[in-house]
């Protein structure tokens, strides 16, 4: 849900107000509102707003010269008509590339058809309390009138809301409700707001309203998603579905999970701005450096949370599968440190492709079994990890990736949201806002990219970018693409984007990474592809070398072939000299050296 | 009346089933082998379709699974081998395997196909209760094909009831939390799950770890029946399926 803070006219406390999470600020051009901004608002303060803000005008029967006048005066973004104003006035505003928010106000007799007609002219509604003068009453009406509106208009809430209302509007449910409209209830005195008092209130509400992009009660994810599992591990997950919310809502966990990632795993991991790649690129490259964790990748901060989640629910033995081995080594990190027995189920073949995580594994104190069905790399790791969990319920399966049956896509997306929130709050320092322009992730079964957007998803403006490995090419036959290629289709219990053919038979993928040698993805990630929320590209074995090679020789730093698939989406796209782009590196490549040596001797 | 309400009414003890894979262990020997249970008196037969990622089974069907994709079987050259068989076969036929098949052959189009070669049922382990009554069950029903759900040892009493609701034919009793080829052990605690699920008005089989004579006499003791898979597929593979079957009674 959006917040606008309506009323500002003091330079001091909009400058306050400009680090807090809103979306939009109003300025009250109308001169007998006790908010009135008078001859003293400050142009240039307005023009310093972060982009992330918009600046909105409110305005009563005024004359259209005169509402543009302001707008170009002040950089505002959009109009907010509080009068009786015409549609044309609507329209003619719109067509100079404002927004216009039409108020009303609302009492028990209003008449809601008359709000038709100003549907394609008003991009937003705005219901506030009836007063004699135009709003500003400072009082709520009854919001339950506001069922009698069916239109398809977003609109703001307005009049009267206050800290105490959090669980009103957590209650009252209204499709079109898009926005809060903030104001006196959060002043000192009129005009100035308490920037505590909102901030409260925003962290609030930011909790209670519903995420679109997340799981719902079910397990799905728009129409991807659900637990397609045999009824033999019908218990299995139902015990971990049962429980992990509970668990990883509490105290407890929370206070434990928060002090390994410090102490143990090195977070938070730096933002680092890279220069020498910045230039070459003409704008602004961050890398959110998942590689300096413990173990050298991402995978670390979902097996902590989850060997937690086991240790709560008195598990005593873990099952585990893995690809390129990143995460089998993570799984046997925390196992070894929590003293339970590891048992990890790598492709035959990959056990002969990944000898340094397998000794890693093997001295850590975990078991590992060549998985020898089927082309014997991940997919089948991973069946053999499944059939493990059926004739052994009582063990714990710690998935790698934001794959496999709910709940663990949405448990993982939980564990790995570390990462953005992270980058949130480092950008935020660094630049003074806190949404880039782009995030860029590689995707195999999608973890490290769930953890780099989630926290961006519902901030449509942050462009999120995810990168699949074509391997030879997308149209090779030897790719792991497959939300590029595939179709719908269900692999290790979930509704999802994967790879087959025509007789739904899986097939097998290609890349150089093993990590990202993947037939599927998760359901959250066939999600936000059907849906546009983020647009995933490919990149192909030698672009990620090349790439790899690149970020080598300018910053210093070998990522893992994984990531070298993100980097390389920044050859594929024209970013502005002012753009703030965050790659997320997941890896470090020590673990592919020879591939390197190979590639470039 | 569909075949397997059939055999059941007719027949209430030692209902012996037979699974084996389509294309195995020649593309074209799925005919034969129908023949071949049907002339050894086999009561109800579960045709596997092959699939590259079947998670409930263990290695030996898995491994036949695999060498039936490689001969080329497909969902649709089954049907068209069903096609020609049902002249000759009168035994209820049910086809086993996993959902990701079936929804790409598209559930209408896989239904209209299991009516017009006549098949009687389908057994879909990853097609849990919910999803399927859900958003299939309708179809199923007006196509008549039955789908065969299954209930193990975990399955709580609940979900029992729920799963009873749904259930169409006879319930498919995992005899224990395996995949498919291992041994069953008897206990107390197994019996007495035995006979909660044989207690229900439905019919039963079980199924997973019964491999020959005897195991299938004493699982027989338990429910209307019991079902052999892995066992058959070695005997296949070995050549000696026709005497396996002459063991089994
Ligand atoms: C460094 C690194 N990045 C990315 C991945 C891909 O996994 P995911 O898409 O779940 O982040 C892996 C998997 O092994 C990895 O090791």
């Amino acid at each position: 849900m959006k917040t606008k803070v309506c009323g500002l006219k003091f330079t001091s406390n909009i400058e306050a107000l400009a680090k807090l999470p809103i979306d939009y600020m109003g300025f009250i051009f109308y001169p007998k509102s006790s908010r009135y901004v008078g001859e003293e608002l400050d142009v240039f303060c307005l023009k310093n707003i972060p982009k992330g803000i918009k600046k909105i005008g409110v305005f009563v029967n005024e004359d259209l010269d005169i509402i543009m006048f302001k707008a170009k005066k002040y950089g505002l973004n959009g109009i907010q008509l509080h009068g009786e104003e015409s549609l044309q006035i609507c329209e003619s505003i719109k067509r100079n590339g404002l927004e216009v928010i039409k108020a009303f106000q609302i009492d028990e007799e209003f008449d809601f058809e008359k709000l038709a007609a100003y549907r394609s002219s008003a991009d937003y509604f705005l219901f506030d309390t009836k007063s004699k003068q135009y709003g500003g009453s400072g009082k709520k009406f009854n919001w339950g009138i506001l069922k009698q509106y069916k239109g398809k208009t977003p609109f703001f809430l307005s009049g009267g809301i206050g800290a105490d209302d959090v669980k009103d509007i957590k209650e009252f449910k209204h499709e079109q409700l898009y926005a809060l409209d903030l104001n006196s209830a959060f002043e000192d005195v009129p005009a100035q707001k308490n920037k505590n008092k909102l901030a409260r209130f925003l962290k609030e509400i930011k909790m209670t309203t519903k995420n679109k992009y997340a799981v719902d009660e079910r397990g799905y994810y728009g129409q991807f998603g659900g637990a397609f599992i045999p009824e033999l591990l019908r218990a299995n997950v139902d015990e971990l579905r049962e429980n992990y919310l509970k668990i990883i809502n509490s105290k407890q966990f929370q206070t434990d999970y928060h002090r390994l990632l410090n102490n143990y795993v090195g977070r938070p991991t730096p933002l680092t701005k890279v220069e020498n790649l910045s230039k070459q690129y003409g704008t602004n490259i961050y890398l959110k450096r998942e590689d300096l964790t413990h173990t050298g990748a991402h995978k670390i901060n979902n097996t902590i949370g989850q060997i937690l989640i086991a240790k709560y629910m008195g598990k005593k033995r873990i099952i585990a599968e893995t690809g390129a081995g990143q995460h089998g080594v993570a799984t046997a990190t925390v196992c070894a440190l929590f003293g339970l027995e590891c048992v990890v189920y790598m492709g035959a073949l990959d056990v002969q492709r990944q000898a340094p995580n397998v000794a890693r594994m093997k001295m850590l104190g975990a078991k590992v079994i060549p998985a020898v069905s089927g082309n014997q790399t991940l997919k089948d790791a991973t069946n053999e990890a499944i059939r493990d969990w059926i004739a052994n319920p009582e063990s714990f399966y710690l998935i790698g990736s934001v794959v496999g049956p709910h709940p663990y896509p949405d448990l993982v997306t939980r564990l790995q949201s570390i990462i953005s929130k992270e980058i949130r709050k480092q950008l935020q320092e660094e630049t003074g806002n806190l949404n880039p322009d782009y995030v860029i992730a590689c995707v195999g079964g999608g973890s490290n990219a769930a953890g780099a957007f989630y926290h961006y998803l519902n901030e449509e403006k942050v462009q999120l970018i995810a990168v699949e490995a074509s391997g030879l090419g997308v149209n090779s036959g030897e790719t792991a693409a497959t939300i590029t290629i595939g179709d719908v289709g269900f692999i290790h219990g979930s509704k999802t984007m994967l790879m087959q053919d025509e007789d739904g038979q899986i097939t097998e993928p290609y890349s150089i990474s093993a990590g990202l040698d993947y037939p599927g993805v998760g359901p959250l990630h066939a999600h936000l592809a059907v849906s546009g929320r983020v647009s995933y590209i490919s990149a192909t074995d030698q672009e990620a070398l090349d790439a790899a090679k690149l970020l080598a020789q300018s910053e210093g730093i070998i990522p893992a072939l994984e990531s070298a698939h993100a980097l390389a989406a920044l050859d594929k796209i024209k970013f502005k000299k002012e753009d703030v782009v965050v790659v997320n590196l997941s890896g470090r490549g020590d673990k592919d050296m020879e591939t390197y040596m190979k590639a470039f001797a | 009346m569909n075949r397997i309400d059939q055999l059941f009414q007719t027949k209430k003890k030692n209902i012996l089933s037979i699974y084996f894979p389509a294309g195995y262990p020649h593309l074209n020997d799925t005919n034969s082998t129908l023949e071949l249970l049907q002339k050894k008196g086999v009561d109800l037969v579960e045709i596997g379709i092959p699939f590259s990622d079947p998670l409930a089974d263990g290695p030996v069907i898995q491994t036949a699974a695999k060498r039936a994709l490689d001969n080329g079987m497909s969902l649709k050259l089954l049907f068209q081998q069903l096609e020609n068989a049902r002249g000759n076969i009168a035994m209820p036929l049910i086809l086993m395997g996993y959902w990701n098949t079936v929804y790409k052959y598209g559930v209408d189009h896989f239904l209209a196909d299991c009516r017009k070669s006549g098949v009687d049922g389908v057994i879909l382990p990853d097609l849990p209760v919910e999803e399927y009554e859900e958003d299939y069950k309708a179809k199923f029903e007006l196509a008549g094909i039955y789908n065969i759900l299954l209930v193990t040892p975990q399955t709580t009493r609940e979900r029992l009831m729920q799963i009873e609701k749904s259930a169409k034919g006879f319930l498919y009793m995992v005899s224990s939390l395996a995949t498919t080829g291992g041994i069953l052990h008897y206990d107390s605690k197994r019996e007495e799950y035995f006979k909660k699920v044989s207690q229900l008005d439905i019919p039963s089989l079980i199924g997973f770890g019964i491999h020959n004579k005897e195991s299938f006499q004493h699982a027989s003791r338990f429910a209307n029946g019991a079902i052999i898979g892995t066992a058959f597929i070695k005997a296949l593979q070995a050549g000696n399926s026709e005497k396996f079957l002459n063991g089994l009674r």
